[in-house]
């Protein structure tokens, strides 16, 4: 977060560079962003990218979605051109797209590839862990689409949620909790997230601290070494179903039996999207897991 | 032109169980090689066939098999091995072709119905391999192994056979058919060379005799001069009494007079 | 004995009846192509752009994509793919023996599924000039290296004084298997959470990735392999007596076995490289055209390759429509349409054939 000060200058730069490329684009989309009834030509794949659309006012353009969009809800009903790492070339040409917005990540690159050749405009929007990344998303996202007042504003509006999260978040050190983020528990092996994540950058945001820093990414650990971890809460996604019973399960798991947040019972579960998205909701994020972590503790 | 066989010697690990046996066998003729179990006759047929690795010489109408090709041997040699095991539900008449495959008749289209009509099986041709019995098995391998070598002789040279104990699952009857057959194939000129169990259908149909024990080769001769009481005796560990009736002067074994 | 009447009767002739079976499969190749054309996500069609050229009329740019980008270099992966496995599949079945035997069980599969986890993970570590060269080329190379080399590896092992002992394969196969799943399990540890969805995608086996250039990397390879393995339908069936038979009329067992390794990994390293891992055509199809025509390999390696292309050209028209606009990984719809099938062909074939 130290690093705000540089973002007026790069996000000035990056909007020279957004409107020379996409220059075209832009002047076509803003004539259908001036007419409500615009013509939906636009494909979304990645749930930020989705929601930053949403968020833009701009959810008429959408034309079509991938699985990891879920929101806003409303999203559900476009067309699903499936797994964003495993995309069908003629699936998305399907659809019929003119524009495609994409997270980082989309694949395969063969199936891009026959994209672009089928003069398809396709851009993708770089992954982001921190405020600054958040609203170059969005700042491109609303570049590209023609909207780039609609993004100033939501920009403002997402910087101050998330300042305001943050330093409502921010707390002593040796007053942060030590949060273990579970991606799974398939097979009785926790599969936790290191460092370099979004649930890490999350966790940190938040004014947590991630139990375990031993690596990165996601990977399954040991039974020992979550004892190790000695985490305070234990964070995982919202998949639905019955809480109570798959709690006493994962309080159970001799590994997470000798931990902190097992004599608690600290769990927090959080929408999968709302959590690690990094989109226009992060500021809601950090404040329902800082309120979730410390509003009943302490 | 006959298959020679020079001092062989066969090693399974440690265990030497062929200890330099010789035996020559003639065209025209039906050699037999007997044996108690254990004494080698099979092993000896292993390495008359190439089929496993040995020391000393096989020489084939005058050529060292070591030198030669499979398809050369192929061409002047079938052998039928002692159970055949097929992987897939080839039809008999397939079976049966695969003889012709490298053998002299291949251009030769009937000859796999005629290899299998004198095993008296032709109306089996249609037939599944698998579905056959163990003795019906063992006549469409023998009709393979003739399909193979259809003419006896040919281009002056003879023909052989190599039999692995070509009756062991076939009824009386049967085996005397298949034994007909062989005779028949070393009277027209080519080579039989057969390891045998029964010691009378040896001495019913052998021109020769190879007597093997424990690796080594105690007798060769005429039925007559081998199938002898004190060499089976000798050979077999038992006491045996060889009969030989009168009118036809060919001896037969006769187990009820063995004694222990 | 009734000799004449017995010859009189001629034999139902499956070798004619496999050859007439040559033309039949030929042209439901040709119409599972014409299918696989036709149908689509987009609403273009083989059809409509025949008939725009037929009138003179220029292509839109998405018709000429769609059919030439998209359709026809998968349509060309997925005959030489099908192909490729069908024909590796019955020569392994000849080489063991065993109408069970495929591929995936001698350690083709696994080892280029270890090639393809080494690229996926720790192609990042390779100098950048390499990945520059390498490109999308990386992990199907990979894949084939490794398939290629764990087929020499286990020749190696298993052979002794020149002579192959078709159980020792077999146990070497497992070994080998288990040996590249632990080194893959190893590499899956370290992978980060982004290759580790791309190698659950990899292993599910998929058309999807086809392009042109793919097309180009793996056609010599499986060709040279395919042709290869034609030229094997008589040593296979002599091999069917057993190896010691084999030898007896004529065939030099060998060498013969060597071919048959090389092309097996050949076609299988190269499909698996450029599709993933894509189950059941190698053993499906060989069994369906054993029953339909017998086992005679002359036939059954070339009656193989139709066959093989045609059901998995069909399998990716049902993969791409099913959930369009996204598309299910075809070894999703090989496992689910071939596990059964498979499964009534061991049930029907029980205590007939020697598994």
């Amino acid at each position: 977060m130290r690093h705000w000060p540089s973002k007026i200058a790069f996000r000035t730069g990056l909007c020279a560079a957004l409107c020379s490329t996409f220059l075209a684009m832009a002047v076509s989309a803003e004539q259908s962003a001036d007419t409500p009834q615009a013509q939906a030509d636009v494909l979304s794949i990645g749930g930020s990218v989705t929601e930053i659309i949403a968020a833009l006012g701009q959810e008429h353009r959408l034309k079509a979605r991938d699985t990891t969009s879920s929101y806003p809800p409303s999203v559900a009903d476009l067309p699903d051109v499936g797994y964003m790492r495993a995309l069908s070339p003629e699936g998305v040409l399907s659809v019929g797209p003119s524009l495609i917005l994409t997270e980082e990540g989309a694949g395969p690159p063969e199936a891009l590839d026959v994209i672009r050749a089928a003069n398809v405009a396709l851009v993708e929007v770089p992954d982001a862990l921190s405020v600054a990344g958040i609203l170059r998303k969005i700042e491109i996202v609303g570049e590209t689409l023609g909207v780039p007042e609609h993004a100033a504003g939501l920009m403002a509006e997402v910087e101050a949620d998330l300042v305001a999260a943050l330093a409502d978040a921010e707390r002593p050190e040796d007053d942060k909790k030590r949060v273990l983020f579970v991606l799974s528990t398939q097979g009785g092996k926790i599969n936790a997230s290191g460092t370099g994540t979004a649930a890490d950058a999350l966790i940190r945001m938040a004014g947590g601290v991630n139990a375990v820093s031993d690596y990165e990414g996601y990977k399954q650990i040991t039974d020992e070494a979550v004892g190790l971890a000695a985490p305070d809460v234990i964070l995982m996604m919202d998949r639905g179903g019955d809480h109570g019973l798959a709690d006493d399960e994962l309080f159970a798991m001799p590994a997470v039996q000798l931990t902190p947040a097992a004599q608690t019972r600290s769990i927090v579960r959080m929408d999968g999207l709302l959590m690690l998205g990094f989109g226009p909701r992060t500021a809601q994020a950090v404040q329902m897991l800082n309120d979730a972590l410390y509003a009943k503790g302490t | 032109m006959s298959l020679i066989a020079e001092d062989i010697r066969v090693s399974y690990g440690k265990h030497e169980a062929l200890r330099g046996v010789s035996l020559t066998a003639l065209p025209g003729e039906v050699t037999a090689i007997v044996g108690p179990n254990g004494s080698g006759k099979s092993t000896l047929l292993g390495a008359i066939t190439a089929s496993l690795p040995y020391r000393g010489t096989v020489s084939l109408n005058g050529q060292d098999i070591c030198g030669m090709k499979p398809w050369q041997l192929a061409a002047q040699r079938a052998v039928l091995p002692q159970a055949s095991r097929l992987a897939f539900p080839f039809t008999v008449i397939e079976v049966v072709r695969l003889g012709l495959q490298s053998g002299t008749a291949g251009d030769r289209p009937e000859v796999p119905m005629q290899a299998l009509a004198r095993v008296g099986l032709a109306h089996y041709a249609d037939r599944t391999f698998q579905e056959l019995s163990g003795g019906e098995a063992q006549r469409v391998m023998l009709a393979r192994v003739l399909a193979q070598v259809w003419a006896p002789v040919e281009n002056g040279q003879p023909r052989w056979l190599l039999l692995d104990e070509p009756v062991s699952s076939l009824d009386i009857a049967h085996q005397l058919q298949v034994m007909d057959i062989a005779r028949g194939f070393a009277r027209a000129g080519g080579g039989v060379i057969a390891v045998m169990h029964d010691l009378n259908l040896t001495a019913l149909y052998a021109d020769r005799v190879a007597l093997l024990a424990t690796g080594k080769r105690m007798a060769f001769g005429r039925p007559q001069e081998v199938l002898t009481d004190e060499i089976l005796s000798d050979a077999y560990g038992c006491a045996l009494r060889v009969s030989a009736p009168p009118p036809a002067g060919i001896p037969f074994v006769l187990p009820h007079a063995a004694s222990a | 004995m009734t000799v004449v009447s017995d010859i009189a009767v001629a034999p139902r002739d499956q070798l004619n009846h496999a050859r007439a079976l040559h033309w039949v499969l030929a042209v439901a190749l040709g119409l599972a192509c014409l299918v696989n054309l036709q149908v689509g996500a987009t609403d273009v069609t083989l059809s409509s752009v025949l008939a725009k050229l037929a009138q003179g009329e220029t292509l839109s740019q998405i018709e000429r994509v769609v059919l030439f980008d998209i359709r026809l270099p998968r349509l060309a992966m997925g005959i030489l793919v099908g192909a490729a496995l069908a024909v590796s599949g019955a020569a392994m079945q000849g080489l063991f023996r065993n109408p069970l035997a495929d591929p995936g069980i001698v350690g083709v599969g696994a080892g280029a599924g270890l090639g393809a986890i080494l690229a996926i993970v720790l192609g990042a570590l390779l100098p950048v000039w390499m990945i520059d060269r390498a490109g999308n080329h990386l992990v199907p190379f990979a894949a084939f290296l490794g398939g290629w080399g764990s087929t020499i590896l286990l020749y190696r092992v298993s052979t002794r004084h020149g002579r192959t002992s078709v159980a020792t394969m077999l146990l070497a196969g497992i070994a080998l298997g288990a040996l590249a799943g632990a080194l893959s399990g190893i590499l899956v540890y370290i992978a980060d959470d982004r290759q580790l969805r791309d190698l659950t995608f990899w292993g599910l086996g998929s058309l999807a990735g086809a392009s042109w250039a793919k097309v180009l990397s793996a056609a010599p390879l499986i060709l040279l392999s395919l042709g290869t393995a034609m030229m094997l339908g008589r040593g296979l069936n002599g091999l069917a007596l057993g190896e010691a038979t084999a030898a007896h009329i004529g065939i030099n067992v060998q060498r013969m076995k060597s071919v048959a390794i090389l092309a097996v990994a050949g076609a299988t390293g190269a499909a698996v490289a450029v599709s993933g891992g894509i189950g059941f055509i190698g053993i499906v199809v060989p069994h369906l055209l054993r029953l339909a025509s017998g086992p005679d390999h002359r036939t059954l390696l070339l009656n193989s390759a139709l066959l093989g292309a045609t059901l998995l050209i069909l399998a990716d028209v049902i993969a791409r429509v099913v959930i369009a606009p996204a598309e299910l990984p075809i070894g999703i719809v090989t496992a689910v349409l071939g596990a059964p099938v498979f499964l009534w062909i061991l049930l029907k074939r029980r205590g007939l054939v020697e598994l």
